[in-house]
């Protein structure tokens, strides 16, 4: 990577990092911010440090149920799009309460979660309601666009159902569910962190019994932990993204 | 016309400045709870309903709070004079700088208990950590690591505090739960479940709890207000405790999760917790140093606070005026 390259590409995200976090440190040391409300990032640093094992533990926790919730959704998530796309009429009727996913409180239906799932997999459970919806919609989205010259040239040559779907629509929807995918990701590490709350494991977990505490360094710490977590996950899925759409559709094409 | 406007806006503007902030003889503070209206706030009401707040120069407003509310953090930023804490969070804010002084302790003894079924036929808290289970409690929370330093969790699923929502007590048999003994209990059996209680002050971990807090800085530029704090606070207790009714039906409309007969109850079922040799000795919310010395002593024994606090800066002695 050569010179201009780094100042262009490499520069401008680290330099407001930088920025933040020399003034987030200068606060708190002059006593601007109290130091119980934001801590300052080298104690944050030296949290990490200290608590390593115990933050790693949480941390491959959540990535667990993140990955399984997120991947539950993608799967489960395409199948209803499907489904919704067969008919007029079957959309019509099941799509509303597709929405219920999107919109309901994890917190509020906390027992019924733990009593459904057992305590184990009410993490899993929550990150896969709270991701599911984009998938779903984006998907569906996707598999209502096909180009309807395409689809009468698959019915001019008799194909069935199931070829249609397989080899007409569901590669025509790809970008869609990619798009869907994306959002999912995120979302699937914040479900899994709502479940935490209910069941005390993982970062989720960490970070509450550390409010408790009152570590707030500790607290951040399990934030940062999250926050890389999910841009793992989203890493990951721009990475699937890019593979499968390299070679034909516009949105990944390199210019 | 319009200069006539404008001086009728300015003339509205400069009266409405003038209004209730600037009465200095009724200086307005707030007292932040930490927890929904419940008997264990109720002389705190009781002195507002009765005007006591009123008859001591103070302009009053009592904030509710709910679970996790970070009233110890509040009381540091300066964001309310006056906060309800309890003792071991006011020690070990201290030792982290944020400088929290105690002024008046409700419960001479702590009201925290595990909550489990009697048909366990549990005879000790011991009990509850020997025979497989579930405990919800809050982790984080000093009596946490007392209870594991002393039983050990070996046999537990420790599971976090559902802050008093019975949904899963109610549907696990080996469910045991943390809880107000004052509170929880007597929701339990309005369920039809006979509830088991164990008090943790007995296990010996008894910090003062619900206790009246402001910060040092605080006290040091408004004495007087603390003072006048105090004794009203300090009424209106007495006057709880005489006759709950007025202020728990007060509560009830603010707080419609519990019923009037709960109200009542947990009003009487708290008594015995807030009056103690101490309070008769001196009076309603006494707090003596060695209590808080010897609170200091478990939090350094429990890794709470890695050096100990000065256990006579944790609370104020002010005159107490009877």
């Amino acid at each position: 990577m050569n010179a201009s390259n780094f100042v262009r590409n490499v520069l401008p995200p680290i330099v407001p990092f930088v920025v933040v976090t020399v003034a987030t440190e200068l606060a708190v040391r002059q006593g601007w911010v109290p130091s119980f409300l934001v801590p300052a990032p080298s104690s944050v640093v030296l949290s990490m440090f200290r608590d390593w094992p115990e933050l790693w533990r949480a941390t491959l926790n959540t990535a667990n149920a993140s990955l399984i919730g997120f991947g539950m959704s993608a799967i489960i998530g395409s199948l209803v799009a499907i489904a919704l796309s067969s008919a007029a009429w079957v959309q019509r009727a099941f799509y509303p309460y597709a929405v219920f996913f999107q919109t309901v409180p994890i917190i509020a239906i906390a027992p019924l979660l733990v009593i459904w799932f057992g305590w184990d997999r009410t993490v899993v459970a929550s990150a896969f309601i709270v991701s599911i919806f984009p998938v779903i919609a984006n998907t569906l989205t996707g598999l209502l666009s096909t180009d309807p010259a395409l689809r009468d040239l698959f019915r001019l040559y008799d194909a069935k159902r199931m070829a249609t779907l397989l080899k007409l629509r569901l590669p025509f929807a790809l970008p869609h569910v990619m798009t869907g995918l994306r959002i999912a990701a995120g979302l699937a590490v914040i479900g899994a962190i709502v479940g935490e709350f209910i069941t005390g494991s993982g970062i989720g977990g960490s970070i509450m019994v550390s409010r408790q505490q009152n570590r707030v360094d500790k607290v951040f710490a399990g934030l940062l932990l999250a926050s890389l977590l999910g841009i793992v996950l989203f890493t990951l899925v721009n990475l699937i993204s890019r593979l499968s759409l390299r070679h034909w559709h516009a949105s990944e094409a390199d210019t | 016309m319009f200069r006539v406007i404008v001086v009728a806006i300015v003339a509205a503007a400069i009266s409405a400045g003038c209004g209730k902030g600037n009465d200095s003889s009724r200086p307005a503070v707030t007292l932040q709870l930490n927890w929904k209206p419940e008997p264990q706030f109720g002389g705190f009401y009781a002195a507002e309903i009765d005007g006591i707040y009123a008859r001591h120069g103070l302009n009053l407003t009592i904030t509710a709070g709910g679970a996790g509310a970070p009233t110890v953090d509040m009381i540091g930023a300066g964001t309310v004079p006056f906060a309800i804490v309890s003792a071991d969070e006011i020690v070990r804010a201290r030792a982290m700088g944020n400088l929290v002084v105690a002024l008046f302790a409700v419960y001479q003894n702590n009201p925290q208990g595990i909550m489990t079924r009697a048909s366990r036929e549990f005879k000790t808290l011991a009990d509850v950590f020997s025979h497989p289970g579930i405990l919800a409690m809050e982790r984080g929370l000093p009596y946490s690591d007392f209870l594991q330093k002393k039983y050990g969790f070996g046999k537990l699923k420790i599971v976090p505090s559902p802050f008093g929502d019975l949904s899963l007590y109610r549907t696990e048999e080996n469910y045991a739960m943390q809880c107000f003994v004052t509170s929880e209990p007597l929701a339990a059996e309005k369920t039809g479940i006979e509830p088991q209680t164990f008090l943790i002050a007995e296990s010996g971990y008894n910090p003062y709890t619900t206790v009246l807090a402001t910060s040092e800085s605080y006290l040091k530029s408004n004495p007087l207000i603390v003072k006048s704090m105090i004794d009203a606070v300090r009424e209106g207790w007495h006057a709880y405790l005489a006759d709950p009714a007025k202020a728990n039906e007060y509560m009830g409309r603010l707080n419609p999760t519990m019923d009037a007969q709960t109200f009542k109850d947990s009003a009487a079922a708290q008594k015995p917790l807030i009056e103690s040799a101490d309070t008769k000795r001196s009076d309603l919310g006494a707090m003596t140093l060695d209590r808080w010395q010897t609170l200091v002593q478990q939090l350094v024994e429990l890794k709470v606070i890695d050096k100990p606090v000065d256990a006579q800066t944790c609370f104020a002695e002010l005159s107490k005026a009877k």
